[in-house]
């Protein structure tokens, strides 16, 4: 069964084609990497799913609904989280406030009980700690907890933004180039993370990264794009020996 | 150094998080309240203006160091309450009511002046506040019939249930009771999902997005708490004043609000206190150093616009972080005593933000 769809994505800024006529299904409980050169369309694609551009022509279905017209933050109340390349924390919090704010979707009290921190509130924090500690646990993030995050060095912030993103409970995780920034040995246990995280939460995860490594360990497909176009959707095996591929990375 | 051992998540969500501060924090009440048996009715009424500071500082402080936005018009919000106020008892509204509808209206106008933020950061939201705060002094000018225009209007006395507050010692106690609640429902505030939220959006506008939070509800309500707490002070200062004229309610008190937060110490509720003590207790010491001060400087014109600019320069360059901030160095310093690193608050600059999505 398809969790994700995308048809006949495009999008230009100007006169700059960034997607052109992609089209891609994901199935459930799959790791689909998207793959490319700098400049192919990878993040754009994540912001046209994420809702933070406008698609110009296509349509994006999510579970059998069109998510084409959404609001941004409705997108996450559907299931979707996301990551960003070069981190988008909230700097000036600790981790623990950071993977907080993950879980305002699903926070059911109204600002006046808020204000009167009614027991209904303080039950729904002590909710919210026991699910943001699975997350810590998961991610080995204990000794951060009450760091600031400026403080912390980009590794762990990548982590944190994945720890984030699960914090709102997803059945898709887009993740932005998870790996970039990241010494080998991370990336190492990034791999296993992004193992876990699908198969033990069950989350389908769609990963635009340039690690031919990390790629071909996790991922089931693979799209191949350059130039805003669809080159091959395929194994990871498979695209590593696609002409095609190899001619966009390498030149002829 | 010591820390805290944390065996429950109730610690992290209190208010005090260990019995050293709930002593220092009962201490200082216990202080507060029995300043009235030691000053004069003068310095009780100063201290009144602070406390009432202290909530327009509390709403803003919401507002620019939780919610990163930025408003040069809290003196028009100020305004509104204190005009609904006034205009409420002058009707013949009981104290409460009044207050409460006084609160509640500006906190409506808040909410709507908060939608247009949705696109504005950064200085044009300062100016479309200038612009809103210009707006409602001319209203006031020119209403004659409601507002009384340049003649003003006089407020009448205050009183709950039949007991007055018109004496400076129960006066204080008023605005000390108000403030207090004040305090807690914006710490709640801050607790809560919503805060953070609002917290969120200050620090990444496009990851609160796309964690679910709502940017043009949350903004606007944002405004709308804030305006709602300057409300409830303008409320307690009319009373102060007893004679409301837009001359109170200008661009220059906008300025000095804005002032307040900042030399307090933008994203804490504490700089708040600190920065209303500071803005309240400014003018007096200038009237003081005037005194003594040799005639050719005490007498100048403009001393006090003069100094409250001098000092929000010289926070800008050597201490950014206001006089909460300075404190925490202070105390850090001390904590840490031979080991303390110069470094520790160096400000580092970041370069990893090289494709933000705008």
């Amino acid at each position: 069964m398809s969790v994700f769809q995308a048809k006949d994505l495009s999008v230009s800024f100007g006169g700059i084609h960034a997607v052109r006529e992609v089209s891609f299904t994901v199935e459930s409980g799959e790791v689909f990497s998207i793959i490319g050169p700098n400049g192919a369309g990878k993040t754009t694609i994540f912001n046209l799913i994420s809702r933070l551009y406008d698609v110009d022509s296509g349509t994006l279905i999510y579970n059998d609904e069109d998510i084409t017209r959404v609001s941004p933050h409705h997108i996450a109340e559907l299931g979707i989280a996301r990551t960003f390349q070069n981190t988008e924390l909230f700097e000036q919090e600790t981790l623990l406030k950071n993977l907080l704010i993950g879980r305002h979707i699903h926070s059911r009290t109204n600002i006046v009980s808020e204000f009167l921190f009614l027991p209904s509130v303080r039950k729904q924090e002590l909710a919210f700690r026991q699910a943001v500690e699975d997350v810590i646990d998961l991610l080995d993030l204990q000794s951060y907890r009450d760091q600031h995050i400026s403080n912390l060095p980009f590794g762990i912030r990548k982590m944190a933004e994945i720890a984030r993103a699960l914090c709102l409970q997803p059945k898709l995780l887009l993740l932005d180039e998870p790996s970039s920034g990241l010494n080998p040995e991370e990336t190492e246990d990034l791999s296993f993370w992004i193992e876990d995280i699908n198969e033990e939460l069950g989350v389908t995860i769609i990963m635009v990264e340039h690690d031919m490594n990390l790629v071909s360990r996790s991922s089931n497909r693979v799209l191949a794009m350059a130039d805003g176009k669809t080159l091959a959707i395929d194994k990871p095996a498979v695209i590593q020996n696609h002409a095609d591929v190899r001619r966009a990375y390498l030149g002829d | 150094m010591y820390f805290i051992k944390k065996t429950s998540y109730q610690q992290d969500i209190d208010h005090f998080k260990h019995n050293g501060q709930r002593f220092w924090y009962g201490l200082l009440l216990l202080t507060i309240l029995l300043t009235p048996t030691t000053l004069s009715d003068f310095y009780l009424g100063e201290l009144s203006f602070v406390f009432i500071y202290a909530i327009v500082g509390i709403g803003l402080m919401l507002l620019v160091g939780y919610t990163g936005l930025v408003s040069l018009g809290h003196a028009a919000f100020l305004a509104i309450g204190a005009y609904t106020h006034a205009v409420m008892l002058a009707a013949g509204l009981p104290f409460l009511a009044s207050i409460l509808i006084a609160t509640s209206f500006t906190a409506l106008v808040g909410g709507i002046v908060g939608i247009p933020a949705l696109r504005m950061t950064g200085i044009y939201l300062a100016v479309a506040t200038l612009a809103f705060a210009i707006i409602v002094e001319q209203i006031i000018t020119h209403w004659e019939s409601v507002t009384g225009g340049f003649r003003g209007m006089a407020v009448a006395d205050a009183e709950i249930f039949g007991v007055s507050f018109v004496d400076a010692t129960s006066y204080y106690y008023l605005c000390l009771v108000i403030l207090i609640a004040c305090i807690l429902l914006a710490l709640n505030l801050l607790r809560s999902p919503s805060g953070r939220a609002m917290i969120a959006i200050r620090d990444s506008e496009i990851s609160a997005q796309s964690m679910g939070i709502n940017l043009l509800r949350t903004k606007s309500i944002a405004f709308a708490i804030s305006a709602g707490f300057t409300g409830v002070a303008g409320a307690l200062f009319s009373h102060r004043i007893g004679y409301l004229a837009p001359d109170s309610f200008t661009l220059l008190t906008s300025i000095q609000l804005l002032l307040m937060v900042v030399v307090g110490g933008l994203g804490s509720l504490q700089g708040v206190i600190y920065g209303a003590i500071f803005i309240g207790m400014l003018p007096q010491a200038i009237a003081v150093m005037k005194d003594t001060l040799p005639a050719v400087i005490g007498q100048l014109p403009g001393l006090e616009p003069g100094i409250f600019g001098l000092v929000l320069v010289l926070f800008l360059i050597y201490e950014p972080l206001g006089i909460h901030g300075r404190w925490q160095k202070i105390r850090r310093y001390f904590e840490e005593f031979p080991l303390y690193r110069k470094a520790t608050y160096k400000r580092q600059r970041s370069y990893l933000r090289t494709e933000r999505v705008r």
